[in-house]
């Protein structure tokens, strides 16, 4: 077996670790704006409430969660697909990462915009809708990729809760042919290249939003 | 001149705490009036101007616009906010936004205005103000001079009964400054109401016959620069009048 043949035979996962990845980056950013913009928006309870959230999600290990949601629920009668399991855990692991690099980016927004906005008679959701949320969008870019770097890098846990996904079909290889290390290389190849697809895709959204002059104040 | 003032502060107070930025400030303006409020760094120019359209709550004292209390419970702030347009110093434009959009942005939004007709409003603004070639420019492509200009149109689009000028050239030099100046003539010759805090006096000199001393939270002359840095029985009030040579 080549090692073609094995990228071959590894490709039969990467529709798994694309799909993982991406519910798990949408739920992420989906999540990191409703916890961002509700912060920004409801009063200081919200903002605690919020605040304790996120710190709580940051700090749980994402396979612990991961098996809390797919092993745990299902003993209280409630039972979880896979790919829901890892939105609920991977996603909002960093949602609440994102809702983070989201607080720092609004915080880059010029105050004078803001009040100049106020004093133009827009209400706080019309400020954050048109003024603060394009640009803070901008402003976090940077953290924005590092985030969805690692959900990549992080979606193999799904091998755990059944799918199939590139690193469960190694394993499968692995098992059979008893090549461990030009296998995982060969993941390792792949995880690269998806990376890499990531970054093009990325860099051409930031070039094509992207404000001359416009840095973070 | 309108039998009424448009605006009308009678013993206007604020404070910040034990501080007191404004101490029973009385000022009118009246319709196509232009009034230019100066004083030193601290004295309350700014609170008094951020009073009008209730960015800054008062303590307490009456602020009249077209004759209502806009100080008493129930008042539609927002309305309010909307028919004083304001001109910061910093010139407050949104960065990710081009000059026409900065401009229509305010009447989509809160006039409900299509985009279609907006950009026709901004355009006769920009164009006012020389400014409508600069339409797809975003601000960090433009000169100081030129951002406040756009300021001034986002401000004129809305169609206001008066337009504030919060310390509009301090942030500009000496050629931009006197640009801003002129600007501010042709509007007042247009008979746009206008009020402007400001400590520059070669603005105050370009733009208006008389100024207002703002002094700690009080008003303490009101007269030609001329004639407060040549006569006014204050020392303060002269020097503070006479520190780039306008004697009579």
């Amino acid at each position: 077996m080549s090692f073609l043949d094995i990228l071959r035979q590894l490709s039969h996962g990467v529709g798994y670790t694309l799909l993982v990845t991406l519910a798990c980056s949408v739920t992420g950013l989906l999540s990191g704006l409703l916890i961002a913009g509700s912060r920004q928006l409801g009063g200081a309870g919200t903002a605690l409430l919020l605040d304790v959230y996120t710190y709580i999600f940051r700090g749980i290990p994402v396979l612990v969660l991961l098996f809390v949601v797919y092993f745990g629920l299902p003993g209280l009668g409630l039972k979880v697909a896979p790919l829901l399991a890892m939105m609920l855990s991977l996603g909002l692991i960093a949602g609440a990462y994102l809702a983070e690099v989201f607080r720092g980016a609004l915080g880059s927004v010029d105050a004078s915009e803001i009040l100049a906005a106020t004093a133009s008679g827009m209400t706080r959701g019309q400020i954050f809708c048109h003024i603060e949320l394009p640009q803070m969008l901008r402003f976090a870019v940077p953290g924005m990729v590092n985030e969805f770097t690692t959900v990549l890098k992080y979606s193999p846990f799904a091998y755990t809760v059944g799918l199939p996904e590139v690193t469960k079909e190694a394993m499968s290889l692995v098992a059979t042919t008893h090549r461990g290390i030009e296998i995982y290389l060969a993941v390792g190849v792949v995880y690269f290249a998806i990376f890499r697809l990531l970054m093009v895709f990325i860099r051409g959204l930031e070039r094509r939003f992207e404000i001359p002059g416009m840095r973070p104040a | 001149m309108s039998a009424s003032p448009l605006i009308e502060i009678r013993q206007l107070v604020k404070r910040f705490g034990d501080h007191t930025v404004l101490n029973g400030v009385d000022l009118e303006l009246f319709a196509g009036d232009i009034k230019v409020v100066m004083g030193p760094s601290g004295c309350g120019k700014s609170t008094l101007l951020r009073c009008l359209n209730r960015l800054v709550e008062p303590t307490s004292g009456v602020i009249r616009f077209r004759g209502e209390d806009i100080t008493a419970p129930g008042v539609d702030v927002r309305a309010l906010r909307q028919s004083i347009g304001f001109v910061f110093q910093q010139f407050a434009l949104c960065r990710h936004l081009t000059v026409l959009d900065n401009v229509t942005l305010g009447l989509r939004k809160l006039r409900g205005l299509r985009r279609a007709e907006a950009e026709q409003k901004a355009l006769h603004e920009l164009d006012r103000l020389e400014m409508a070639s600069h339409r797809d420019k975003y601000p960090a492509q433009i000169s100081g001079g030129q951002k406040q200009r756009v300021a001034i149109a986002r401000a004129l689009a809305m169609d206001p009964a008066v337009v504030v000028f919060d310390e509009p050239t301090s942030a500009l030099d000496p050629v931009m400054s006197r640009e801003v100046a002129g600007l501010i003539n042709r509007l007042h010759q247009e008979q746009v109401t206008m009020l402007c805090v400001t400590h520059d006096l070669v603005l105050a000199q370009n733009i208006a016959d008389e100024v207002i001393f703002l002094d700690q939270g009080v008003i303490r002359a009101q007269d030609s620069i001329a004639r407060l840095a040549a006569n006014h029985a204050d020392p303060q009030v002269r020097a503070f009048f006479g520190r780039e040579g306008f004697s009579a």
